[in-house]
This record gives structure tokens, C-alpha cells and sequence, in this order.
């Protein structure tokens, strides 16, 4: 990756947001500009995350495509390098940004069939993208703490607008809780930026000038407790679930998809990249937290009706194996830790679109009202069957590789641990293989003879979605080459 | 041998045609299907000779055997690599003519049993997706493809189990096998990660030669190779896990016949026999593989004696000869179970076809609504008493070389008491075949709609019965070294199953050999006498010992057993903690904490009396304390 | 001369008797007359510490003006607002007027 291709990066963040902006310009009224714009954006984002992960080269340097420009500098406490506008990925980002692009393409196209106020929905929803963009490519604290709200002031208005059934209990709590987690980040961020005493927010000084081990000892955990409140990380995880089942389809997808994977985002970046020595300290904390997260979240998952509320726990018990993986600090743990945001990401989208498409149509997403839906939506099941297989970690499907890879990873640091974690793995199987069997298998519900298939547009996303797992699970390759290194780079970690 | 890889790869790009194009395919695509197979078993044939000769060296050496391989996954430039590769020994060579053969003429049997079925492209498409996936686990150099395939055909399994999954029972049965296999599985897992942090290699020679040069810790490897046996026994439906595979017949017959018969399910045997040099090396854990294979056989052999429907029947004698061969596995006999997996393939796909046949005639299953069918469908007749003569091991026939073999094994390396119970259930399984031949086939039709609507099957259905029962004849004489010198074999068949220790088949022992004989012809005695076509002496034996008999059709209670823990413990505990989230997390701690703010800003607002003096008396003080503490740090 | 103490008496007396008019009196505009003996008493300082330390500087004195400016506005818009207040609650009683607050 050449620093010109930095300009790609920047692409990245600012393309959602212009398009923000001109879609301030468009009558409301005028649906067909707002789809082939926001359809055109979409693409392109999707086109210019791939050729940055596919450009992104393993034998570089760490971080790539840098190109910064100073904002503000010798000003007050800033020195010389102060407040840049500066981009650029490393191998974990690299593989985030895929991530995003291909979570955009399909929530997007789900969102088209949102009937009120179109145009309001994807003001706000591109918002999000940019600011998510902005989180994985930026490598100034500074304007990554800024991006950092961008992507989670606009959920609010998102879910409480268009959310459904108690969506201004579950947009408030979301809210506050992600944003007292907000505090603790902002807090890490100005810790880090004193104790430093560069007078710059620039990421990369920030992460090679030498840290007290006080420091890092005291703040890493406090920076674990903001990221991990929008990681979902036990025991803060409980806007999820609530939060998931108010918010509308596609703001499910890129929020469970690709949103919660920055909070874990910013526990490898500014947590363990930046302040290793604490995030050696504090591993085991991580692995207590992550495991009981995992058994917790698939136990609670298996008494839960509504499928929303079940992705929910789910998701809980799904990032409780990232922060698991982080937990471990050797190389084998954190390649599945990263793959498993990835492979998270995909599949929990790959949920929220399908459950959408049929809520839309139903109203109703409680389990034991279903019953052999395989027969009146056999499309929509089958991509259904397929999400679920891939969530039980099926080898094959992308769950697996990263599973594996941290059920390895735990065995290497503690045993018992990783036999706890694969146990959870059995108990994923009970729920997701019990909703299945109640809800799309059996004699058919006639209460239902009226859904309809779901719509040739959501049957692309979630092609593209499953797709994208089936990549992943089959050919791991590229991910690990990308990601291994600059995971190796981190001080202190085992192989 | 190094292009062996080419085996699993034709069905999975012919799954991925037929389920994506089986539709607008000429007869949906089953021709390709077929094809397929005729393929696969093609190339298995032209892989034999590569065997042919190299046996009498001690070592099977066809050239570059290992050559096929790439890294799947590697982390930081070789420490950690997930290696794709195929091996192809002897284990492997027993295996690929079983499952290409009988996968064969299941495809074939297929296409008349199937006929007309709604979604009949999408069953050939995972027939072909299962092939692949079985076949890669026959092949697979490492533990982590190994698995891969093994979750694969599980999958596949569990696809087909679910086939008519608008049915109830279909469902549910779907769901228990692979929650069921899943348990196993975990163990599976666990065993892979623990052989690794030992060795730190996937390759399965690699972990062999490690465990045998003794550097791994005695109690870590007994550990490890017990859940590697978790996994076994998952798969292979071995006490405590076998309450899947009864259930399973819910899938179609030919299904059951591939699947939960002769292929996916001695997955397991396959397993521990692949590691049955580290077995040899950790006592404990055999003896654990030995009395798990004798309790399941004992077990499933009386459970088979009072079930009532014709396909459960079979499934609780799979269940019960995969005990056998566990058993087998258990005394080291490496050989005996491969071979009793070779020939109880054949005839144990013989016995689902013909019953697929009678259910295909008949549209019943219950053997007691059966009966006298032998008049209007006389090839199945025959090759079904062909079948059953094996499974109750009457010589000549497959079945009886086999287990012959295994109970000597026992005599040898057991304790006399295990070599009884075994012989015993070896009767018992003479008796329970003997019943389902005479009440489906003998005496007079009870149900009379049933019995006027049989038909004898088509030609496609009975082409593969006629071809597995010459099969079921024949595969037992491959253990005399004469024919499998004959074939050009120099080591004799005994070394082909497996290299080391091999038990050579020159002669029978006849002393045991005639005292199996004996037994199975008792127990066809004992059945004939008891039952001989009369429905009537099935009520009888329900009246006999109402207690025993309930015992025995509610399987010893372990299905109720599971269902209880299910319900009562795990879904209990996801009660619990699904509680403490909602009203301990949510409630409290967080709407709590939100709570506790309001009703602090509640409290608090009361400060705010709205009268001017109050606010004045504020100021004052304030002003007053201000200058207090200037004044003090001045003086 | 007479010594700047018994100014500053004077001023802190007239600043204390109108402070505790403030905080005692229930009645606005003896609040209001008390608030101005308390700018009264400001006044007072001003000159006397600006006549005591420099006669012939200014600044003192005009900062006694600023102060006389200041009170003279201050007094009408307080009784602009007593004004309003009686003519609304019938009452010059600070204490009735206690709707602001909750």
C-alpha cells in the first residue's frame, strides 16, 4: 500500500458524509434520487473497502497509506505535531474496513424499503458509516474520539424514529450507557495525552513514546470498561439486546454488525497497541469477563422468544469469545479474536436483514408463534439455516475459523478455560438448533399463509452477506496474512 | 495418490450444481449425481493397485502419499499453521471402497425410492454434498480438515434426517441428532486442542509418532484420547449418546441405509482406529473404548428385540454392531473392526434397502401390521434373508467372518465374562433378525390393505439389493490371505486393514468359529420357534414380562432421562440466569442506576425554594466563607 | 485629618445594617432600600481609600459615580419589577413571590 492510497482511506470517511450532506439538498418526495444515490455511495464504499484490504500488503510496515494534515498545532499545550487529520490502516484495521463495506451494501438496500421519511433515515444512517469509517482508518485520537460519537449520536434518533416495539426505552438506554462509556474513553484519551506529554494526539507517537507501567496499569482498565460498553463485554452489555430488538432492520445490521466491533476496536487499538504492558496485566480479567459472557449470553439466549432479543444474547455471547480471544495475548487468540469480528459482523447481519424482512411482513418475530416456515418462505430459510449454521461455528462458514482459532489460542494460556469456552460453543448449537426446529421446521402455521417471500433486494444482501462468510470460512488466508503481523508487532504478546 | 484430493472435489462442484440448477436440469439432475459416484468409485478401483504387493514390506508405500498439501491458516511465518493435506494408507483404503460403493448404489436405489418426492433434486444435492464431506474425512492427513469434514457430514446428516421436515417427528429427530453428535463433538474439539499444545502439529502421523515416542505427559494423553473418543462416540451412537440414531430413521431409507448405517456413522470406529497406535499406548483409555462398545451392544441389542418398527429395528442393531466394533478396538484388534465395518457396510445397506423396498410396497413400517410379504415381493425376500443371515452371522455369509473375528479378539485379550455377554448378544442379534425376517416377510398378511397394495419394487431398487447381497456373500472371504493373495495382495487382506500386529487370516480357529455358528443358528432357532410368522407371539412377548418389555421400548429410560435434564437442568439454569439478566443487570443495575439519578434530581430540586432571602442567605454565605478562606491563607 | 478608619466604620456599619435589611426585611422595597445602603456603604470606601492614598487621582471618586449610576438603574428595574409583582399578586412580600423554583 503506497501513501497515495491513503486518499482511499480518506474516500472512506468522507464519502457517507458528503453524501449526507447532499442528501440534505434532495426533496423528500424524490425517492428515486435518494436510492441511486445512496446506491451508487454504497458500492462504491463496498468497491473502495476492497481494493484498501485487498492493497493492503503483509510485508509493509505496519501501518499503511498514511497521509496526515495538520489541524492545529504550537497551540496552547499542542507541540508539533498537535491535532493532524491523519488516515491510515494496519492489518486488524484493514480487516474491519472490509468488514464495513460489505455490511453497508446490503443495509442499505433493506433501508429502501423504508416507507417513512426515506431521506431523514439515511441522513442519519450514512452519519453512522462515516463515523465508523472514520474510527477504523483515522490515526488521530483526537478526531477518532470525534468520529467515535459521530457513528453513535445519530443511533438514538434512529431507533427511537423508526425503531419498533419499545424503542424509546431502548434507544435511551443505548444511549446512556454508550455514552458513559464515552466518558471513560475521553478520559484514557486526555490520560494518554499528558502523560505522554508530546502535545499531539497523533496515535502512531502516542503508541511508540514509552509509557509509565503505573499508567498503563491504571487506565487500562478504564479504557477497557468505555470500548467494552460498546463492545457489549459483561456486565455492560444489557443495552444490546433491548437496544437490538427496538432498532430498525438495517440499523441492526450496522450496528450489531460492524458498530459493536469498535468498541473491540478500540480495546486492541488504543487499549493493547497502546498501553501493552496493562493489557498484559489485565488479560485475565478479560478472559473471566469474555468467558462468562460467552456461557452467560448462550445460556440466557436459550430461554429467549422474541428472535431479536435471542440475536441479542447472542451477540452478547459472540463478543464475549472477542474479548476472550484478546484476553489470551498470544497470537493464535488474537488472530481469532479479530477474524471473529469479522465473521460476527457478517452473520449477525446476515440475521437482522432476514428477521426484518419477515417482521416487516408479520409484525411478530416470537418464536413459538412460528412453526414451518420452510415452506412459505423456503428462500428466506434457507439463507435463515444458513446464518444459524453459521453461528454454531459449522466449519466451513466463517464462525468456525475464528472459533478455532480461539479455542486454540485460550488452550494455549488456560485449559479450563478453553473447555468452558467450547462448551458454549455446544450450547449456541441447542438454541440455534431449537429455534430452528420450532420455527421453520413442522407442519406450517396457517397464520402465516399470508408472508410473502422476501423481496428479490434482500435476497441480494443476503447473498452478498453469505457470500462474504462463505469466503471467509473456506479461505481464511488473507485475513490471517493481514492481521498476523500487526498483531505480532504488539510488545510483549506470545506467539 | 497424491491427486487424491480430486475424490471429495467431483461431488462438491456437483452439490454445488444440482442444489443451485437442480431444477432446470434435465430430471433434476440425479443423472450427475450418479455419475458422480460411478466416478468416485472409478478412481477408488484404479487407486488399488498402488497397493498391490507393497504389503509384505511392513511398511505400504505407494510414492508421495502425503504429497498433497497447502496451509490453510498461518500465523507468524510457521509457528502456527493449520496444514490441508490427504494420507492415504490402509485404514484409508478399507474405507473408500465402502463408502463409494455403498454410496453408489444408495444413488441408484435413489432414484426409484425417491421418485416424485418434492424437493428431489435438493436430496441428490446433499447425497453428492455427503460423499464429498465423507470422503474428505477418510482422506484428510489432519485433525483440523478431519473435523472439518466430520461437522461436514454431520451437517449433511442432519439435512436429510430433516428431508420431510414438515413432519413433526422428522424435525425433532433433526434437532437431537445434531445437538446429540454436537456433545460429542465438544469432546472432539477438546481432544484436537490437547493433542496439539502436546505436539504443536495437526498432521495426524505427526501427533502418532510423538504420543508413541513417549514424550507427552501419561495422564495428559489418556485425557486427550478420551475426548477424542467423546467424539467417537457422538458420531457413532455409542453409550450415552446413542439416543440420536433411532430417531434418525426419520429420514429417508436410503438415507438411513448411507448415512446412519453403513458410512457416517462408523465415522467414529474409523477415528479410533486411525489412533488406535496411541490407544495401544494409553491402556486406560481403551478399556474405556472396550466397555463402551460392550454396554452399547448389549444394549442395543435388546432394545432391537422389542422394537416394533422395521427401520428402528436395524438402527438399534447398527447401533449395536458399532459396539461390536468398538469392542474390537478395545482388545487393539484393529483389524477385526475394520473388517467388521467392510462387511457390516454391505449387508447392513442390504437389510435399509429391503426395508426401504417393503416401506416403498407397503407405505407401513410397523413390523406387526406386516407379514407374508415373501409372495408378492420375492427379490426382496431374498436378498433381505441374505442380509439377515450375515447380520446374525450364519457362515459363509459377510457377517459371519467378521464378527467371528472380533469375538475372538475378545477371548483373547478380555476377560472371559465380556467374551460371554458379547457371544450372548451375538445370539441375540441371530433372534432379532430372525424376527423381523419372519413377521415382515413370513406367516400370513395381517393387515391386508398393506399386504394388497405390496408390489414388488422396480428393477433400479432391486439392481443395487441383488448387487449388495452378492456383496454381503462374498466380502468375508477377503479375510482369507488366499484370496487376498489371489488378488495380488502379498500380505493377505489381514495387512491391508492394518499394518502393524496384523492378525493374520490364514485359517479360522474352528473351535470358536463353530461355537459362533452354533450361536447364530440357536438364536434363528430360538426365533423361528418363538415367532414363526405368528404376530400373535409378539403380543405374547409384551404380555410375558410387561415390566421388562415396557423397560426395553422406552429404551432403559434414557431418552426420558435426557429430555428431563434438558428441560428440567439446562433449560431451568437458562431460567435462571435469562432471570438474574432481566431483573438483577437490567432492572437494577442499569434502569436502577437510571432510576437512582431521577430520584436523586427528585430529591435534590427541593434545594430550590424559589425565595429570595433563602438564595440571599446563600450568597452571603458563600461570600462570606469565600473570604474566610482568602483571609486565612493571607494571615 | 480625620483617620480613614472611622470611614471605614461607617461603611462596613452601613454595609452590615444593610445586609441584614436584605436578608430580614420580607417587604421588596425595604429590600431594595437596604441594598442601596449597601452600595451607599461601597461608596463610601471608594472615596475614602481613593482620598487617602492619592488626593489628586480620580479614579476613586469616579468609580464612587459608577456606583451612584449603577443604583440609580438598579432601582428602576427593581421597582419595575415590584411594581409588577404587586400589580400581579396584590403584594410586595418577597415571600409570596416564591413560584420560581421545582
Amino acid at each position: 500500500m503506497t501513501p497515495s492510497d491513503g486518499y482511499a482511506l480518506i474516500a472512506l470517511c468522507l464519502l457517507p458524509l458528503s453524501v449526507s450532506l447532499v442528501l440534505f439538498a434532495v426533496p423528500s418526495g424524490r425517492r428515486r434520487i435518494v436510492v441511486s444515490i445512496t446506491g451508487l455511495a454504497s458500492l462504491l464504499m463496498l468497491a473502495l473497502s476492497v481494493y484498501v484490504f485487498t492493497r493492503y500488503s503483509f510485508a509493509g510496515q505496519q501501518f499503511q497509506g498514511v497521509l496526515a494534515w495538520t489541524w492545529m498545532q504550537h497551540v496552547g499545550f499542542l507541540g508539533e505535531k498537535g491535532i493532524q487529520f491523519k488516515v491510515g490502516v494496519d492489518g486488524i484495521s484493514a480487516s474491519l474496513v472490509l468488514l464495513t463495506g460489505v455490511v453497508v451494501v446490503p443495509a442499505t438496500w433493506v433501508t429502501w424499503k423504508v416507507r417513512d421519511r426515506m431521506k431523514d433515515f439515511f441522513i442519519l444512517l450514512y452519519l453512522v458509516t462515516a463515523g465508523v469509517y472514520g474510527s477504523f482508518v483515522l490515526l488521530d485520537l483526537f478526531f477518532w474520539f470525534l468520529f467515535y460519537e459521530l457513528a453513535l449520536m445519530p443511533m438514538y434518533l434512529l431507533i427511537a424514529v423508526w425503531g419498533s416495539t419499545r424503542k424509546e426505552y431502548g434507544a435511551m438506554k443505548l444511549m446512556m450507557m454508550l455514552l458513559a462509556g464515552s466518558i471513560f474513553i475521553f478520559t484514557v484519551i486526555f490520560a494518554l495525552f499528558t502523560h505522554v506529554g508530546a502535545g499531539t494526539f497523533d496515535m502512531v507517537t502516542l503508541l511508540e513514546a514509552k509509557k509509565e507501567l503505573w499508567f498503563q496499569r491504571a487506565f487500562f482498565p478504564v479504557l477497557v470498561i468505555g470500548c467494552g460498553t460498546l463492545g457489549a463485554i459483561f456486565p455492560f452489555h444489557s443495552w444490546s439486546p433491548d437496544g437490538h430488538a427496538a432498532a430498525p432492520t438495517s440499523v441492526s445490521m450496522l450496528h450489531a454488525g460492524v458498530l459493536m466491533k469498535v468498541g473491540a476496536f478500540g480495546v486492541v487499538r488504543i487499549g493493547f497497541q497502546m498501553m501493552p504492558e496493562g493489557g498484559a496485566y489485565w488479560a485475565p480479567a478479560l478472559i473471566v469477563l469474555g468467558a462468562t459472557a460467552g456461557l452467560y449470553g448462550a445460556i440466557s439466549a436459550l430461554r429467549q422468544t422474541d428472535m431479536k432479543l435471542l440475536m441479542g444474547f447472542s451477540s452478547v455471547s459472540h463478543m464475549g469469545y472477542v474479548f476472550l480471544g484478546l484476553g489470551t495475548f498470544n497470537a493464535i487468540g488474537w488472530s481469532g479474536a479479530i477474524l471473529q469480528m469479522t465473521a460476527h459482523g457478517w452473520m449477525t447481519a446476515l440475521f437482522f436483514l432476514l428477521i426484518g424482512g419477515m417482521y416487516d411482513q408479520s409484525h411478530n418475530r416470537d418464536i413459538p408463534n412460528f412453526s414451518g416456515m420452510a415452506k412459505q418462505m423456503p428462500v428466506w430459510s434457507i439463507f435463515f439455516i444458513f446464518a444459524s449454521l453459521a453461528s454454531l461455528g459449522l466449519p466451513g462458514l466463517s464462525g468456525f475459523v475464528a472459533e478455532l482459532h480461539i479455542f486454540i489460542g485460550t488452550f494455549r494460556a488456560y485449559p479450563i478455560v478453553g473447555g468452558i469456552a467450547v462448551l458454549t460453543a455446544a450450547i449456541t448449537t441447542t438454541y440455534l438448533i431449537r429455534m430452528l426446529a420450532q420455527a421453520f421446521f413442522g407442519e406450517m402455521n396457517p397464520r402465516w399463509s399470508h408472508l410473502q417471500e422476501i423481496t428479490w433486494l434482500e435476497r441480494a444482501g443476503a447473498a452478498v452477506l453469505a457470500l462474504a462468510i462463505l469466503g471467509l470460512g473456506l479461505w481464511p488466508a488473507p485475513w490471517i496474512a493481514r492481521i498476523a503481523p500487526s498483531i505480532i508487532n504488539i510488545p510483549g504478546i506470545t506467539l | 495418490m497424491d491427486q487424491a484430493w480430486i475424490l471429495p472435489a467431483i461431488p462438491v462442484a456437483i452439490f454445488i450444481v444440482v442444489a443451485l440448477f437442480g431444477r432446470l436440469l434435465p430430471r433434476q439432475g440425479d443423472f450427475l449425481v450418479i455419475l458422480g459416484g460411478l466416478t468416485v468409485v472409478g478412481l477408488v478401483f484404479s487407486m488399488v493397485p498402488g497397493f498391490q504387493g507393497a504389503f509384505h514390506e511392513g511398511h505400504f508405500a505407494p510414492d508421495g502419499a502425503n504429497a498433497f498439501s497447502f496451509d490453510w491458516v498461518n500465523i507468524g511465518q510457521g509457528f502456527f499453521i493449520i496444514p490441508f493435506s490427504t494420507y492415504v494408507d490402509a485404514i484409508t483404503m478399507v474405507m473408500l471402497p465402502v463408502v463409494s460403493i455403498v454410496a453408489l448404489m444408495v444413488m441408484i436405489y435413489s432414484v426409484g425410492y425417491m421418485h416424485g418426492e418434492a424437493r428431489y433434486h435438493w436430496y441428490f444435492a446433499v447425497l453428492s454434498f455427503f460423499i464429498a464431506a465423507m470422503l474428505t474425512l477418510v482422506l484428510s492427513g489432519n485433525l483440523i480438515q478431519l473435523y472439518l469434514a466430520w461437522e461436514g457430514v454431520g451437517l449433511a446428516s442432519f439435512l436429510l434426517i430433516g428431508f420431510y421436515w414438515e413432519r413433526q417427528s422428522a424435525a425433532e429427530a433433526a434437532k437431537k441428532a445434531f445437538i446429540t453428535t454436537r456433545v460429542g463433538d465438544v469432546g472432539l474439539m477438546i481432544g484436537i486442542i490437547l493433542l496439539w499444545r502436546a505436539t504443536g502439529s495437526f498432521d495426524i502421523q505427526d501427533i502418532i509418532a510423538v504420543a508413541k515416542s513417549g514424550q507427552i505427559d501419561h495422564t495428559y494423553l489418556t485425557v486427550s484420547m478420551l475426548f477424542l473418543f467423546a467424539g467417537a462416540v457422538g458420531k457413532s451412537a455409542q453409550f450415552p449418546l446413542h439416543v440420536w440414531l433411532p430417531d434418525a430413521m426419520e429420514g429417508p431409507t436410503p438415507v438411513s441405509a448411507l448415512i446412519h448405517a453403513a458410512t457416517m456413522v462408523v465415522a467414529g470406529v474409523y477415528l479410533v482406529a486411525r489412533f488406535s497406535p496411541v490407544y495401544a499406548e494409553v491402556l486406560i483409555a481403551r478399556d474405556v473404548v472396550f466397555y463402551t462398545g460392550l454396554i452399547t451392544a448389549v444394549m442395543a441389542g435388546t432394545m432391537g428385540l422389542v422394537a416394533s418398527d422395521i427401520k428402528r429395528v436395524l438402527a438399534y442393531s447398527t447401533v449395536s454392531q458399532l459396539g461390536f466394533m468398538f469392542v474390537a478396538l478395545g482388545t487393539g484388534a484393529v483389524g477385526a473392526a475394520m473388517f467388521h465395518l467392510f462387511t457390516h457396510a454391505f449387508f447392513k445397506a442390504l437389510l435399509f434397502l429391503g426395508s426401504g423396498s417393503v416401506i416403498h410396497a407397503t407405505h407401513a413400517q410397523e413390523v406387526e401390521s406386516l407379514g407374508g410379504l415373501r409372495r408378492k415381493m420375492p427379490w426382496t425376500t431374498t436378498t433381505f434373508v441374505i442380509g439377515s443371515l450375515a447380520l446374525a452371522g450364519v457362515p459363509v455369509f459377510a457377517g459371519f467372518w467378521s464378527k467371528d473375528e472380533i469375538l475372538a479378539a475378545t477371548l483373547e485379550d478380555a476377560p472371559l465374562w465380556t467374551y460371554v455377554t458379547l457371544a450372548g448378544t451375538a445370539i441375540l442379534t441371530a433372534i432379532y433378525s430372525t424376527r423381523l425376517v419372519l413377521l415382515t416377510f413370513f406367516g400370513a398378511p395381517r393387515d391386508h390393505h398393506a399386504y394388497d397394495h405390496a408390489h414388488e419394487s422396480p428393477w433400479i431398487m432391486l439392481g443395487p439389493l441383488v448387487i449388495l447381497a452378492t456383496l454381503a456373500t462374498v466380502a468375508g472371504f477377503f479375510a482369507l490371505d488366499q484370496v487376498g493373495q489371489s488378488l495380488g495382495f502379498v500380505g493377505g487382506i489381514g495387512q491391508l486393514v492394518f499394518l502393524e500386529h496384523a492378525h493374520p487370516f490364514t485359517e479360522p480357529e474352528w473351535l470358536l468359529a463353530g461355537i459362533a455358528t452354533l450361536g447364530a443358528l440357536a438364536g434363528i432357532g430360538i426365533g423361528i420357534a418363538y415367532w414363526h410368522g405368528d404376530a400373535r407371539r409378539a403380543v405374547a412377548a409384551r404380555q410375558w414380562a410387561p415390566d421388562l418389555h415396557a423397560l426395553l421400548v422406552n429404551r432403559y429410560y434414557m431418552d426420558n432421562l435426557y429430555q428431563a435434564v434438558i428441560d428440567r437442568v439446562i433449560l431451568g439454569l437458562g431460567g435462571v440466569i435469562a432471570w438474574f439478566d432481566k431483573r438483577i443487570v437490567n432492572e437494577t443495575g442499569v434502569d436502577g442506576g437510571a432510576q437512582t439519578v431521577g430520584y436523586l434530581g427528585y430529591r435534590l430540586k427541593f434545594l430550590q425554594t424559589g425565595r429570595i432571602p433563602n438564595y440571599a442567605l446563600g450568597m452571603a454565605v458563600g461570600l462570606i466563607t469565600i473570604a474566610a478562606i482568602a483571609f486565612g491563607k493571607q494571615g | 485629618m480625620i483617620p480613614i478608619q472611622s470611614f471605614l466604620v461607617l461603611s462596613a456599619l452601613l454595609f452590615a445594617i444593610g445586609f441584614y435589611g436584605v436578608l430580614a426585611r420580607r417587604s421588596a422595597i425595604l429590600i431594595l432600600i437596604s441594598v442601596e445602603l449597601m452600595l451607599a456603604a461601597v461608596a463610601i470606601n471608594f472615596i475614602a481609600f481613593a482620598t487617602y492614598r492619592d488626593p489628586k487621582a480620580f479614579s476613586g471618586l469616579v468609580f464612587a459615580l459608577f456606583v451612584i449610576a449603577v443604583a440609580a438603574a438598579e432601582v428602576g428595574l427593581a421597582l419595575g419589577i415590584v411594581l409588577r409583582l404587586f400589580r400581579e399578586r396584590r403584594t410586595a412580600n418577597v415571600d409570596e413571590a416564591n413560584s420560581l423554583k421545582w
